[in-house]
């Protein structure tokens, strides 16, 4: 991410996944069901980490450079795809997310007592505060506005 | 463990006046409270449920 970042992206989204390579895949042949194919990739592939980002194609060389910098020795792929179209529509979120408060505050929980940072997630209708050490959450919900609370 | 109130301010567009203003938020175990200072909009919320980590029986 620090690779990618420095080369000039802004922004990313990742995907976790299993996958096999196709040298561990050769050699297997296995029954035409579901459970066979699940047991297979549970046993038998590995963990792996999809990274997509879209960039300005004159920055695309810099970022492959940077990331098999930040990546010898690891093994990996990059595909370089070319977009034809983009469409994002931000109607709802944009309100949705500006909508939502997020704040922290270091105090000891009320469940493990431990002094960390508690999240506070508010929205319109509800709210949770969440302990970051032991995950103990408590809910609320909106029980009512005051226009004039002056 | 019983919870301090805790104090809070949050700068955020009012979701009346739309100002861009500074919210002051109190939190306690059973409320919280938001207050916009410019218009004096306030949104108050109840307690609903709490959800606790199993214990680990190592300790």
């Amino acid at each position: 991410m620090n690779a990618l970042a420095d080369a000039g992206i802004t922004g990313f989204y990742i995907l976790e996944y299993k996958g096999m390579s196709p040298q561990d895949w050769k050699g297997f042949s296995i029954k035409e069901d579901p459970k066979s194919a699940i047991g297979l990739i549970k046993d038998y592939a590995t963990d792996a980490v999809l990274v997509c980002s879209v960039v300005d194609e004159e920055k695309t060389d810099e970022i492959v450079e940077s990331v098999m910098q930040a990546l010898e020795g690891e093994k990996y792929t990059i595909l370089e795809v070319p977009i034809r179209r983009i469409i994002v529509s931000h109607s709802d979120y944009e309100k949705e997310r500006v909508e939502t408060w997020l704040l922290e505050k270091e105090v000891p929980c009320f469940y493990c007592g431990e002094n960390s940072v508690q999240r506070i997630r508010i929205d319109t209708s509800k709210a949770k505060i969440w302990c970051t050490n032991c995950g103990a959450a408590r809910y609320y919900l909106i029980k009512g506005v005051e226009k004039e609370g002056r | 463990m019983a919870v301090k109130k805790w104090k809070l301010k949050k700068g955020a567009n009012c979701y009346n006046c739309g100002d861009a203003t500074i919210h002051d938020i109190e939190v306690d175990e059973f409320d919280i409270k938001i207050r916009c200072r410019d218009c004096g909009f306030s949104r108050y919320y109840s307690f609903h449920m709490v959800d606790l980590p199993r214990k680990c029986d190592v300790d």
